[in-house]
């Protein structure tokens, strides 16, 4: 059987407002196995964002835990999460979230800044993803040099330099027309088959074709109606944001 | 690429805030180098100019019981129990361990004379030493002058040996003026010049050369009080005197420090003056950099996010953000003190009413540096702390 990567035990997520309290999660358990890509669907409001933000370590949960290659990630102090992030996830965040004044090449190289690497090895890295994700002649443009696709690859080169064995996405074609939408989603693909467990929040059904597996959050809990993630999954039923 | 790479880029990329950054550590730093220039260069010149003030060491002889007063200095005159300060005196000021500091070494005789009916009081003194030594005696009238011609320096006159100067007041009150004749004692004179008004008890005194004097009082080769001229830039006045009544034991050595006093107390009061509007000066800078790195914070809170995403500690963007606050308060410290420098050296000789010009100071480089970088750094906290604990989460809008 394979090794579980990410273990999620009733996990709960509620934030105060002043209209009292929202339910996010109300008790998520889930297992995603080691080079497994799995697909997150749901409507608005169903959670999908903050499920990916408590797996990639940057929201507490309310209660329950989050294991990830076996460590109780919110068990970490801050600074040993933040070490945690850059050894164990990439982040491929909505609308790209790269650096305005960096060129792509100093984007991807980010991640690496605080390694103990010597200097020409980061370099080395970095222009060796560049390439993986087809961008070798236009490492050293600004991303407001490049098209929409070639921002994602470049936000898509630097959540994987460092070789993270787990990789988040949020949403990563949501900017993309379809051809290019595609051509990311064979990317991560590879990606995915290269080893590295990928999980994605997604609202564009054909996306989940790219994915091993594909899990539907419903008002804070994993929906168990297999005829409502079919639906989803084929894209009926479906309303943008999450 | 580093934290200093990012650090540069931004700052690179916030190009006009920067600027305006800069401007405000460049006026903060520069008001305070400027102001320190030019307190530096003004007491300079107190040292170097310590003669225009007069005598600042005054040497009486040691007596018990009562005293005349001479210039508001104690001269023992009519005591009993009197020490004597005579010419053999002299030498021995030279060989005390700072000599060099020592100016203008001037005795005198002080003594009342008759002039046919009405007392005065006539001073002895080396006239050429004594008028250096105050350099603010400027005569009115001078014996010998063709008509319109203005009275000569008295500091490089010679006075006859029958010669008289006159104070304002004595002259007034004796009926003489420059050219006159009076009899002092029974001996002839000739008025050779009349000072003008100053003020002081000098006003009301007749200046005679000292051998003349001596000889007229009836005390031959004695005096009733040496004044010196001292100063040390770096040491009290006090010190001099100590030294000189070491080997002075018959005389009473006393420092005067009012007129160097007086003027150390303008200074002073020009520095704290000074120091407190560049203290504003500062605060306003160090604001001004607590509200642009805190806006540029807010402005970049979704990259603030970023990087905490991707794995940047807290110290780390700490760091980002002290470097961003250090390398353009170093510019502004450089900057600050050459501009600090530049507006003493032109503006300082009229603003403080120097004679000489203003020296720059080069040791002034890395203080000047230092304070602009722990104005910046200190004002930086606030900003650097509130990017290092913003939440990634919400930052990048999870929540």
């Amino acid at each position: 059987m394979a090794e579980v990567m990410i273990a999620l035990r009733e996990l709960k997520k509620t934030y105060g407002s002043a209209d009292g309290e929202v339910h996010a999660l109300r008790g998520v358990t889930l297992d995603i196995y080691k080079g497994e890509a799995v697909a997150v669907m749901g409507h608005s409001g169903s959670g999908k964002s903050t499920l990916l933000s408590i797996i990639g370590a940057l929201n507490p949960p309310s209660a329950g835990t989050l294991e990830i290659d076996g460590i109780n990630v919110y068990a970490l102090s801050q600074e040993r999460r933040a070490d945690f992030r850059r050894e164990y996830l990439g982040f491929v965040f909505q609308q790209f979230q790269l650096i305005p004044y960096l060129t792509a090449l100093e984007n991807v190289l980010l991640p690496l800044v605080t390694a103990s690497l010597p200097g020409r090895r980061k370099r080395e890295l970095a222009e060796q993803v560049l390439c993986r994700v087809g961008l070798a002649g236009k490492m050293n443009r600004l991303p407001g040099a490049l098209s929409g696709g070639e921002q994602e690859r470049v936000a898509i080169a630097r959540a994987i330099v460092n070789a993270p064995p787990v990789l988040l996405a949020d949403e990563p074609t949501g900017n993309l027309d379809s051809k290019t939408g595609e051509e990311i989603m064979t990317l991560f693909r590879k990606l995915n088959e290269d080893g590295q467990t990928v999980l994605m929040v997604t609202h564009n059904p054909d996306n989940t074709r790219y994915m091993g597996r594909t899990i539907v959050l419903k008002d804070g809990l994993l929906c168990q109606d297999k005829a409502e993630i079919r639906a989803l999954a084929a894209g009926r039923g479906q309303r943008r944001g999450g | 690429m580093t934290l200093y790479h990012i650090a540069v880029s931004n700052l690179q990329r916030r190009r006009k805030k920067m600027l305006f950054l800069l401007l405000g550590l460049v006026v903060g730093v520069s008001t305070v180098i400027g102001l320190l220039t030019i307190v530096g260069a003004m007491r300079l010149e107190l040292g170097d100019r310590i003669d225009e003030f007069g005598a600042n060491i005054v040497i009486v002889p040691r007596a018990k019981g009562a005293a005349l007063n001479y210039g508001g200095v104690v001269v023992s005159d009519v005591t009993f129990g009197v020490e004597r300060l005579t010419e053999a005196d002299l030498p021995k000021i030279d060989t005390i361990k700072d000599r060099e500091g020592i100016n203008i070494i001037s005795p005198k005789i002080v003594g009342a004379v008759d002039t046919g009916g009405q007392k005065a009081l006539l001073v002895g003194v080396e006239t050429k030493r004594e008028f250096t030594q105050k350099p603010w005696f400027s005569l009115r009238e001078q014996a010998g002058l063709q008509p319109g011609a203005k009275p000569g320096s008295l500091s490089l006159l010679d006075v006859p040996a029958d010669g008289l100067v006159a104070g304002s007041a004595a002259a007034r009150t004796l009926g003489i003026g420059a050219g006159d004749s009076i009899t002092l004692n029974g001996q002839p004179f000739r008025v050779f010049g009349v000072l003008n008004e100053t003020g002081g008890r000098e006003d009301g005194v007749l200046y005679a050369n000292l051998a003349v004097a001596q000889r007229l009082l009836g005390r031959p080769g004695e005096f009733s009080m040496i004044e010196v001229s001292a100063y040390c830039n770096f040491c009290p006045v006090e010190e001099y005197a100590a030294q000189i009544a070491a080997v002075l034991p018959n005389a009473r050595v006393t420092p005067l420090r009012q007129a160097a006093l007086y003027r150390e107390e303008t200074i002073d009061k020009f520095a704290s003056f000074g120091f407190a509007l560049s203290a504003v000066v500062l605060l306003v800078a160090a604001l001004m950099v607590l509200t642009t790195m805190l806006a540029s914070v807010g402005e970049r809170t979704r990259e603030i996010g970023i990087f905490r995403a991707i794995g940047f500690r807290q110290a780390h963007i700490v760091r980002i953000i002290f470097l961003e606050a250090g390398l353009v308060s170093f510019l502004g410290g450089v900057l600050g003190y050459l501009s600090g420098s530049a507006a003493a050296w032109l503006a300082g000789p009229y603003l403080a009413q120097l004679q000489g010009t203003v020296a720059l100071r080069f040791e002034l480089i890395l203080p000047a540096v230092l304070l602009s970088m722990s104005l910046a750094v200190i004002a930086s906290i606030y900003p650097a702390l509130k990017a290092a604990r913003l939440d990634p989460a919400e930052a990048l809008r999870f929540i």
